[in-house]
């Protein structure tokens, strides 16, 4: 319990969420801390994707508190929590048909983007964006309308538009799903080298071998239940987990593997 | 009270007529097609014309209906289909453009002024102190058939279930081995058929003329919007608040409520109550009075 | 002839100034606003109700800039739930009923009649001279609105709004407030209708609420998609080609001998025909809007900051 000793980013108790009859989420409790890569890991339609949606605002949940850097963020828009500092990319990001990479990315960052400073200063180069247009793989297509690029690249983009905001807590969503191999491994670089500048994450995943690499720890949800919160390693041995994806046998290969 | 009943039910069954045919349609194709009111006018005025040439107004009224329902599927087909390819939005503007399309067309085969139907003049029907006329009873009960007819196709037949289930789900229906694109065109050759039903309609309980369906524009989907667009039967419970609404404003006396013995709304408030209406129902419940849609995004 | 093409150059000006603010709200932040007819009511009615009531010009284009920020609130408020269709016909109704209480609003408006004898901007100088200064003066104000319109959309703000009219739920995933953004461009957009609208009001003398008609909006609609929405210069043109083919409708009536209901079935045409076959054919307009960088990228590759970030990275 090393972790504890730092500083909780975000904090989820007693969440619960229906639509309709069916019982999404119940009784989610769970923490990251500062500093931390959690992976949030479950079988399809265990909840994850609905729970990401709470926290980062686009979503309400019927029960419970959601607590980051120690403030309430319930009732507040999504656009207040992302201001914040919690910022969420989506499992399939579509992207502006009339916008090149460049611009989209641009267009991350909402400083000088007010009405009155439109006409204060002139638009400069912004050398932050041709640095993340070049971390993630995307000078070549920087010209190309957003829309333009393939499934994995708009997944890079996506990302590098979220730590464009300068966020302290990442949520992605399925980051590696459609992302090349090669690209893959680029991710996972990237995403460390901007954790040991401080952001921490909340990572939804099924690649386990992205998971092994870069989270320190892993929630389990199944069936809208939180069933294991440990480090990779030890998901293996644990029972609950091993039972929720036994019934998946696609997937347990993964898990155990 | 007798009479306000029956001004208000002669007032919808028409507006009802065509709100469930512009919500049936956008269940499917989910885009508010603002075409439909000048398929109305174009009923009315083909019936009309029809009328002209010597038919009994009831064969020629059949024969407008007909008319109408193949211009509106060649009409989807030829212009909307491609449209909505662009998007919901651009399919409305689209169907704007088209609807001025149509008025240039009015203004010039019936002229700028009104036109009526040449109807036999009966004294009017005295019912429980109220009157109206029979041509007004005939029409009603007409529109009140269609709308019924409408319903039974929708909820007991197989092109029911049909429609119901490419609304619901379009892909999965396709998957079924529904073809969604004739189940489409059959109902927009059902909504052009009532949109024509109740353009004739209001023109034989009061006059036609080439800008009726722009006028109708607003109060239809008011009605449309009140019931929940694409909820059919959604539209024709709203196309009645809109006919309660524009009957209340004109008829009551607002005079004791401002300690005054008469004070009427002028008439032309009658449409502005349905806009309104609408405004306010947007702003409070934009997915309609009767239910609650899943949200759009 | 000379004068009639003078008036036709006016009004072309003016109606530029109404394209320019519609192709704010429909080519860069993606509103569909069937209303907008009515924000340049509010800066005809602003002017001839300052004027009604002894005020000078100063205070009518205060009052319709007033009357048009309350009005483009209101319109944003409406859009704060509503999907981008249902949106258009609630500015449409808005329109309408506003339309509807100034015909009927006699003691306030002069009803149907509406405002006649509002002074004449440069009335004082003989005919041809007078209509040419506020030509001069229609033209600079539409490239100074040209200008704001190129700054506001080529700065960061016009970014954002572009982010937001294409991907809504992305920008607010960024901390982008939509309903501010979009309220932000209706004001500015509404003032610049409003200022067209008092210019009209001072122009042609009379201010009634015939002016105000819903076909009044998908006429600039028309000059927005046939110029190009999302293009500034798009929107001019288009301005300019409708207020001219317009202009001519009559000439084409009086040569084939057609009557007067011809002009207006030809004009409607003119709108929904060309709006339609642009819908279906060339959906970008005359004129595209740019997509990508207003400078080529730098060909040298990334630039040297880039590396340096890179290798402190590893």
């Amino acid at each position: 319990m090393a972790e504890m000793a730092a500083e909780t980013v975000l904090q989820g108790t007693g969440i619960a969420k229906a639509f309709g009859a069916h019982q999404v989420l119940s009784d989610v409790r769970f923490r990251v801390a500062d500093g931390e890569i959690v992976g949030l890991l479950g079988p399809n339609g265990s909840g994850k994707s609905t729970l990401l949606n709470i926290v980062s605002g686009f979503s309400r949940a019927d029960a419970g508190e959601i607590r980051f850097r120690g403030n309430a963020l319930s009732g507040l828009a999504a656009h207040d929590i992302a201001r914040r500092g919690l910022v969420r990319t989506f499992q399939l990001p579509s992207m502006p048909t009339r916008m090149s990479v460049r611009q989209v990315l641009a267009a991350g960052s909402r400083e000088g983007a007010g009405l009155v400073e439109a006409f204060l200063r002139r638009p400069a180069d912004d050398p932050e964006v041709e640095t993340l247009l070049d971390q993630f793989a995307l000078s070549a297509v920087a010209h190309q309308p957003a829309s333009s690029l393939s499934g994995g690249q708009k997944k890079l983009l996506s990302i590098a538009l979220a730590l464009r905001t300068r966020p302290s807590l990442l949520c992605l969503d399925e980051p590696t799903a459609g992302v090349h191999p090669q690209l893959r491994s680029r991710m996972v670089e990237l995403l460390r080298a901007f954790n040991a500048r401080g952001v921490a994450m909340l990572v939804v995943e099924h690649d386990m071998h992205f998971i092994r690499e870069l989270c320190s720890r892993c929630i389990v949800l199944d069936r809208g239940e939180i069933i294991a919160d440990c480090p990779p390693a030890q998901l293996a041995e644990n029972e609950r987990v091993v039972e929720a994806y036994l019934g998946k046998s696609v997937e347990r290969p993964k898990v155990l593997s | 009270m007798i009479q306000f009943v029956i001004d208000v039910v002669i007032r919808s069954v028409d507006l009802a007529l065509i709100a469930i045919g512009l919500s049936s349609v956008y269940s499917l194709i989910r885009f508010p097609n603002v075409t439909l009111v000048q398929y109305a006018t174009t009923g009315a005025l083909v019936a009309l014309g029809l009328q002209m040439l010597g038919l009994p107004l009831i064969v020629a009224g059949l024969l407008a209906c007909v008319f109408v329902g193949a211009v509106a599927v060649v009409l989807n087909v030829l212009i909307f289909e491609r449209l909505l390819t662009a998007g919901s939005a651009i399919a409305m503007i689209g169907s704007l453009a088209l609807s001025m399309v149509f008025s240039a067309v009015f203004l010039v085969t019936a002229g700028p002024r009104p036109q009526r139907f040449e109807l036999d003049l009966n004294p009017p029907i005295r019912f429980l102190g109220a009157r109206f006329t029979d041509h007004q009873l005939i029409s009603v009960v007409i529109s009140a058939l269609a709308i019924a007819a409408f319903a039974l196709i929708l909820f007991r037949t197989d092109l029911g279930r049909c429609m119901r289930a490419t609304a619901t789900n379009p892909v999965l229906a396709r998957g079924t081995g529904i073809n969604t694109r004739r189940v489409t065109n059959v109902v927009v050759f059902l909504s052009g058929i009532m949109a024509a039903l109740g353009g004739i309609g209001i023109s034989v309980k009061g006059e036609m003329s080439a800008h009726l369906g722009m006028e109708m524009l607003l109060p239809i989907f008011a009605a449309a919007i009140l019931g929940g667009l694409g909820n059919a039967l959604g539209a024709a419970l709203g196309a009645v608040v809109i006919a309660v609404a524009e009957t209340l404003v004109t008829n009551v006396n607002f005079g004791p409520l401002v300690g005054e013995s008469f004070l009427f709304v002028p008439a032309a408030y009658a449409t502005a109550a349905s806009f309104l209406l609408l405004v306010i129902v947007l702003l409070v419940r934009p997915h309609g009075l009767f239910v609650s849609e899943v949200k759009r995004v | 002839m000379f004068e009639f093409l003078l008036h036709v150059a006016i009004m072309a000006c003016l109606y530029g100034m109404l394209a320019l603010s519609l192709n704010l709200q429909v080519g860069f932040a993606g509103l569909i606003n069937f209303g907008q007819i009515i924000l340049f009511g509010a800066g005809t009615y602003g002017a001839a109700l300052a004027f009604a009531n002894g005020f000078g010009p100063v205070a009518g284009l205060a009052l319709g800039v007033a009357f048009s920020t309350a009005i483009a609130v209101a319109f944003a408020q409406l859009g704060r739930n509503l999907g981008a269709d249902y949106w258009g016909i609630a500015t449409l109704a808005v329109a309408e009923v506003l339309r509807i209480l100034i015909t009927n609003e006699v003691d306030l408006t002069g009803g149907a009649q509406g405002i006649a004898g509002i002074p004449l901007i440069f009335g004082d100088w003989p005919r041809p001279v007078g209509p040419l200064m506020t030509l001069g003066l229609c033209l600079v104000i539409l490239l100074a609105a040209w200008w704001f319109c190129r700054r506001l959309t080529e700065s960061r703000f016009g970014l954002a709004l572009k982010l937001i009219r294409e991907e809504p739920m992305l920008a607010l995933s960024l901390g982008y407030d939509l309903n501010a953004a979009r309220t932000a461009t209706l004001v500015v957009a509404g003032a610049m209708a409003a200022l067209s609208g008092f210019v009209f009001a001072h122009y042609v003398t009379f201010v009634g609420p015939d002016q105000l008609v819903a076909a009044e909006t998908f006429l600039i609609w028309a000059m927005v998609i046939i110029g190009g929405s999302g293009n500034h210069l798009g929107a001019i043109v288009g301005a300019i080609l409708m207020q001219f083919l317009f202009a001519f409708v009559p000439f084409v009536k009086d040569a084939f001998g057609a009557p007067a209901e011809y002009v207006a079935a030809m004009r409607l045409t003119l709108v929904g025909g060309g709006l339609l076959v642009f819908l279906m054919w060339r959906t970008q307009g005359l004129i595209p809007e740019r997509i990508g960088d207003a400078r080529p990228a730098p060909a040298t590759g990334r630039p040297a900051a880039a590396r340096m970030v890179e290798k402190h990275n590893g």
